[in-house]
């Protein structure tokens, strides 16, 4: 059995990811007109919350069959996206795209839930005994689970080479709001042109570089691989 | 990254990729997705450390097995670790994970890229004496089926093949561009030509050999790739000197491949990279991953990777001498080393 302290150092890693997005979702002050807010971190905040909920023993979340289903949604939005980005850009798209490994994020996660075999059955969140003393969890068709592990592995080590790139526009936004990547969050649809970073403090600005979403999605990518890994 | 915009009752949604900073992104050459690749099977590995059986004393016992039949030097380190290891077990093997975990993630990232080669250069080495006896190669274990000379060895090797340095002189493929032309075939000759020593030695070419030992990985693993490799089993079931042969000249011609014309070069990577899949598949079960308890992809991938890495350019487009204006890993701000 993996040790617990393992698991539920993952699960702590995925907790934080969710905190960042919710953060950077409670920024972007989606209760005002006009806000702006990111899909990928809305799927971070529920891939954080629900991988923690896998991984952490003695946190329970949510019941497998809603998060199949809320992960269904996501698939379906991010293929959705791909989709019109294959059509706008071809097959580029689904390697300098957000939207492809996002659909390979949500598409494993719907698999996980839909696949799993809980030594013992409660009917609750998550691998149950996955870090706890009861049992491994498996998963059915476990070829799945390692191509789906290839394809995050490999969307990580290409997300952490791009990230070497933007690692510049990160010591920007340190910097200040008025640093290169500071100043992108995107203005309301009506275009007003009102830029709300000008006014944010110095840690929105952090949140808000690229780094930080590129980060998170390392970090859900490798914690998923792991997963999948562990329940092969 | 796509964004939602609400604004009041609305909702819209829209795309915000012509933001991206896409002007800053360095390009990417042949050796840079080499290293990639190379950084991938390392992620992977460390993932794969972190499976419960590494934890229990099967691991241990593993580990401890590949001393016999070694001389003393080479198996007394390996039991010493084997016993070092069973006392500190989730420690050790906790430490382990993540070490090949940030080998991935640093050959990954371009800032960290050269500390990490040449750390995974060390941790090979290492990993090839204590944690693989050698691959076999002293105490008479080793074949081409089973990984030899050791996967990780191999793992060194494309570490310093794939080194982000320049010769200056157009190098004939992405292999040779820090190495250079001679000894790159050189070390590609050698593991070729010990891989086809390993196919011919007694146990085997015996009659049940190659049968046994493909027959050997099937347990716990998915039922089509069972019955794949029953019916490579059968195949070669009490052929086993035949099949030896066979796959010794075969790894000949690789081995010689690399000195012949670029054309004839190229039919003989090919013919390396159908080996390595073929080993990979039948022989090796795609590394026992889908079994569980597998520390690593074993040796077909990274075969077939280092093919790749000798793959010869197009006429006049020889592989590419790297000036700080367009080496993204030699320029100066990226931090390196």
């Amino acid at each position: 059995m993996t040790p617990a302290w393992i698991l539920d150092i993952f699960a702590a890693i995925m907790l934080v990811v969710a905190a960042v997005s919710a953060v950077r979702l409670l920024a972007a002050r989606p209760w005002q007109r006009g806000a702006v807010v990111t899909d990928t971190d809305i799927s971070h905040l529920l891939m954080g919350i629900a991988m923690a909920g896998m991984l952490a023993s003695g946190l329970t979340t949510l019941p497998n069959g809603a998060w199949v289903a809320v992960f269904a949604v996501l698939a379906a939005w991010f293929g959705y996206r791909v989709l019109r980005d294959y059509q706008a850009s071809g097959a580029r798209s689904l390697a300098v795209g957000h939207c492809a490994p996002h659909l390979v994020h949500s598409a494993a996660m719907v698999y996980m839930f839909a696949a799993i075999t809980t030594p013992s059955a409660g009917g609750g969140s998550g691998m149950g005994g996955m870090g706890g003393t009861s049992g491994m969890s498996t998963l059915h068709v476990p070829t799945l689970a390692f191509v789906f592990t290839l394809i995050l592995v490999g969307y990580t080590i290409w997300d952490l080479d791009q990230l070497s790139s933007l690692r510049r526009g990160l010591v920007a936004a340190v910097a200040g709001p008025a640093g290169a990547f500071g100043s992108q969050v995107v203005s309301e649809p009506g275009g007003t042109g009102h830029d709300s970073t000008s006014a944010r403090s110095g840690a929105t600005a952090i949140l808000d570089a690229p780094g930080i979403v590129v980060g998170c999605r390392i970090a859900m990518g490798v914690t998923m691989a792991l997963m999948l890994v562990l329940m092969l | 990254m796509t964004n939602v915009a609400v604004a009041g009752s609305r909702t819209a949604w829209r795309g915000r990729l012509g933001t991206e900073p896409v002007a800053a992104r360095p390009s990417l050459d042949a050796r840079r997705v080499l290293q990639l690749v190379l950084a991938a099977i390392w992620l992977l590995d460390g993932v794969l450390q972190y499976q419960a059986f590494m934890f229990t004393k099967g691991f241990n016992q593993m580990l401890a097995g590949t001393a016999g039949g070694n001389p003393a030097v080479i198996a007394r380190p390996i039991s010493w670790d084997a016993t070092l290891i069973d006392h500190h077990m989730v420690l050790l093997n906790a430490i382990f994970a993540t070490i090949q975990l940030l080998l991935g993630l640093g050959i990954a990232f371009r800032p960290t890229l050269r500390v990490a080669l040449a750390a995974s250069v060390l941790w090979s080495l290492g990993v090839w004496w204590l944690g693989e006896g050698l691959g076999g190669v002293l105490n008479g274990g080793a074949s081409p089926l089973n990984g030899a000379p050791g996967a990780v060895i191999i793992y060194a090797l494309l570490a310093v093949l794939l080194w982000p340095a320049d010769r200056g002189v157009p190098a004939p493929f992405t292999a040779a561009r820090a190495a250079g032309g001679h000894v790159a075939r050189a070390l590609w000759a050698v593991l070729w030509l010990s891989l086809a020593y390993f196919a011919l030695t007694p146990d085997n070419r015996a009659p049940q050999g190659v049968n046994g030992m493909i027959a050997g990985m099937e347990s716990g693993e998915p039922a089509w790739l069972q019955d794949l490799q029953k019916g490579a089993a059968s195949l070669v079931a009490g052929q086993g000197l035949a099949a030896s042969i066979v796959l010794a000249v075969a790894l000949v011609l690789i081995a010689a491949g690399v000195y012949l014309p670029p054309r004839i070069a190229r039919a003989t990577l090919v013919l390396a990279i159908v080996v390595a899949a073929v080993i990979w598949v039948f022989a090796q079960a795609l590394g026992g991953i889908l079994a569980t308890g597998a520390t690593d992809v074993n040796s077909g991938p990274l075969l077939a990777l280092l093919a790749l890495a000798y793959w010869p350019p197009r006429a006049g487009l020889a592989a590419p001498v790297a000036t700080p204006a367009v080496s993204e890993e030699l320029a100066p701000s990226e931090g390196e080393a």
